[in-house]
């Protein structure tokens, strides 16, 4: 009987560990899809010097599957899309967009610090938006919205679009 | 037929009108409807792009507010799922017709669909339907048809005013050349040429009318020429035989011989008459016949003329049923006389056979009427005026009538120099000829004055 129990409990688990682990991906890629739009509303004009668009993420995360398919469909601004992943507080500045994800092996305050002008920020924790990134992904009623910190924008020497602007919830 | 014409083309031209009015409207409701979904479009790319139906929502119902004939409004996603909608309260759900899927407008009954495709980066991201409410392009049209209805009805009037006003003023130009010719055709006088008014057709008939006019007047110039001519020529050996033939009258007393004298003499005198009478005619038409006029006795000139006329006659019986009692008229007795001989002899001649011919005369205020009856062929109705015309014989072949038929139309013309009136009345069996002569005192002094150049 236990056994019994048992067993139907972990197959349970095993749909819902796969439901999630699918959840998980769908949410990666529209995170993914989001941050690709963004750049249609993001001004670098001052800072995108170099030959590629770089978007790195500090820390593994699935997202950097997600982007990576994104990276070999599309371009950004006309550049390649080259996707990152940065492991050394160096390497935060040499990138157009910085994602912060979850389980970041630094924490925030340095890699805003790290962070120069020309990054965008965008995190996925709540609360983030109100300490200093651009952009931060929050789940609302099972739906992904962002948040956006126009100070953090301002300061990063970016400008972002009205019709962006109107579909973040607006922090600073 | 001109008003039908003008109806039939204003006709046309209004429906015409009316159609391309209503068709360019729709096509510019079509075009600014587009342009909204334009707009629409553009917005709504960012809240597809981040998933935001509600952002979409928003901006589709603050368009009610600007364009309140939208009624319903749609964005759909890539694949045709509805993404944001707004309808217009108290409508049903927007359905889209299934011919939007090609075509970029429809029309159906009153609606005006729009469909238009939301582009990002050339790439279609989605669609914006609209379905617009025509309710003013019923209003348009109605209010159009009504006012080409009336001026339709104007038009009408005005044409048919217009039609009015030309044919009458063709009608009289041509009612008065028609009426020229009639009076020409009756007394055979053209006494001038009818004025030329305008270039148009109706001229060009009226100019060769009097062109004809005058060729008759040269015809007849001639003709009358030839008349007096003639006339004059025959005379002259004419008298000189009668001269010699009363002689031999005189002289001759042995039958056969004097009757066959008589015989000549009288066929010449009558010959002499015929001739008389032409060289009349030729002087009355070149307006030399003058009038000598003198007071005398009327009543004496009857028995006179009564007696002449019997003379010749033979069986006839040609009695004076009046008394005049020496009544004075003024007039041309010589000219007086021709007229009662020649009517008395008419008399005889055109009632072979009959007897009676009776003299009457009555008398008023103002003029003597002299008639004179027989009893004879008659004269038909239709014919009692053209007696009087030149060279006027009956068409009655039952009897044979010699003379050239200058007699009535002499003495027409005696008389109505005289400002009297001749004419001619049927009675039962044969007919009535009368002529009046006005009175000294009743005659204005302009005639009077006329009478004695």
């Amino acid at each position: 009987m236990l056994f019994k129990k048992i067993f139907l409990f972990m197959l349970l688990s095993c749909f819902v560990g796969a439901t999630v682990g699918q959840n998980i991906e769908q949410e990666a890629n529209l995170k993914a899809a989001f941050i690709y739009n963004f750049t249609k509303y993001i001004d670098w004009q001052r800072y995108g010097h170099g030959t590629n668009f770089v978007i790195g993420v500090v820390g593994d995360s699935p997202i950097l599957e997600s982007l990576n398919e994104i990276a070999n469909n599309g371009t950004i601004n006309n550049k390649r899309i080259v996707v990152k992943a940065i492991n050394k507080g160096s390497e935060i500045n040499d990138c157009d967009i910085l994602f912060i994800p979850k389980d970041s092996p630094f924490p925030l305050n340095y890699i805003l610090q790290k962070a120069g002008p020309g990054v965008l920020t965008i995190s996925e924790e709540p609360g983030y938006a109100e300490e200093g990134t651009a952009f931060n992904f929050v789940v609302i009623n099972n739906r992904l919205k962002f948040e956006a910190n126009l100070k953090a924008i301002s300061s990063a020497g970016l400008k972002a679009g009205s019709q962006l602007l109107k579909l973040a919830i607006i922090v600073q | 037929m001109q008003v039908f014409t003008s109806v039939v083309v204003f006709g046309i031209v209004f429906g015409v009108f009316i159609i391309t009015d209503v068709n360019s409207y729709k096509q510019r409701k079509v075009n600014s409807m587009i342009s909204i979904a334009r707009v629409i479009g553009a917005n709504s790319v960012s809240s597809i792009q981040f998933q935001d139906p509600e952002a979409a929502r928003e901006m589709l119902e603050e368009l009610h507010s600007v364009t309140p004939e939208i009624i319903h409004a749609a964005i759909t996603n890539r694949d045709g799922q509805l993404f944001a909608s707004y309808s217009k309260p108290g409508e049903k759900a927007i359905k889209i017709p299934t011919l939007l899927k090609r075509k970029a407008f429809a029309f159906k009954d009153l609606q005006l669909f729009v469909s238009n495709p939301i582009m990002s980066n050339k790439e279609i991201i989605g669609n914006v339907y609209l379905e617009v409410q025509l309710s003013e392009l019923q209003q348009i049209k109605q209010y159009k048809y009504e006012l080409a209805f009336i001026l339709l009805f104007v038009a009408l009037i005005f044409s048919f005013l217009i039609a009015m006003v030309v044919q009458s003023y063709i009608s009289n130009r041509l009612l008065k050349l028609v009426n020229s010719m009639k009076k020409v055709g009756k007394t055979g006088e053209y006494t001038k040429p009818l004025e030329e008014d305008g270039k148009d057709e109706i001229a060009t008939l009226i100019q060769a009318f009097n062109h004809l006019m005058e060729q008759i007047q040269e015809s007849q110039r001639k003709k009358d020429e030839f008349i007096g001519i003639a006339s004059h020529e025959l005379k002259t050996p004419l008298t000189s035989i009668k001269g010699y033939i009363e002689m031999l009258n005189l002289l001759e007393k042995e039958q056969p011989k004097k009757q066959f004298v008589q015989k000549a003499l009288g066929n010449v005198n009558k010959l002499e008459r015929l001739v008389k009478d032409l060289l009349d005619v030729s002087k009355i038409q070149s307006g030399q016949l003058q009038l000598n006029m003198e007071e005398f006795n009327i009543d004496e000139l009857l028995d006179e003329t009564i007696s002449a006329a019997q003379s010749l006659s033979g069986s006839h019986q040609i009695v004076r049923e009046d008394h005049l009692d020496g009544e004075i008229v003024y007039g041309d007795r010589q000219r007086i006389e021709q007229v009662l001989l020649n009517l008395l002899s008419n008399a005889i001649k055109y009632s072979p056979g009959e007897k009676k011919v009776e003299v009457n005369s009555e008398k008023t205020e103002k003029e003597l009427i002299i008639k004179i009856r027989d009893y004879g062929i008659g004269v038909p109705a239709e014919e009692q005026t053209n007696i009087f015309e030149r060279f006027y014989r009956t068409k009655d072949i039952s009897i044979h009538i010699s003379g050239f038929g200058l007699g009535l139309y002499i003495c027409r013309d005696i008389i109505n120099r005289h400002y009297g009136k001749i004419w001619v009345e049927s009675a039962g069996k044969g007919s009535i000829f009368y002529f009046s002569l006005p009175l000294k005192h009743s005659l204005t002094s302009q005639q009077t004055e006329a009478l004695n150049p």
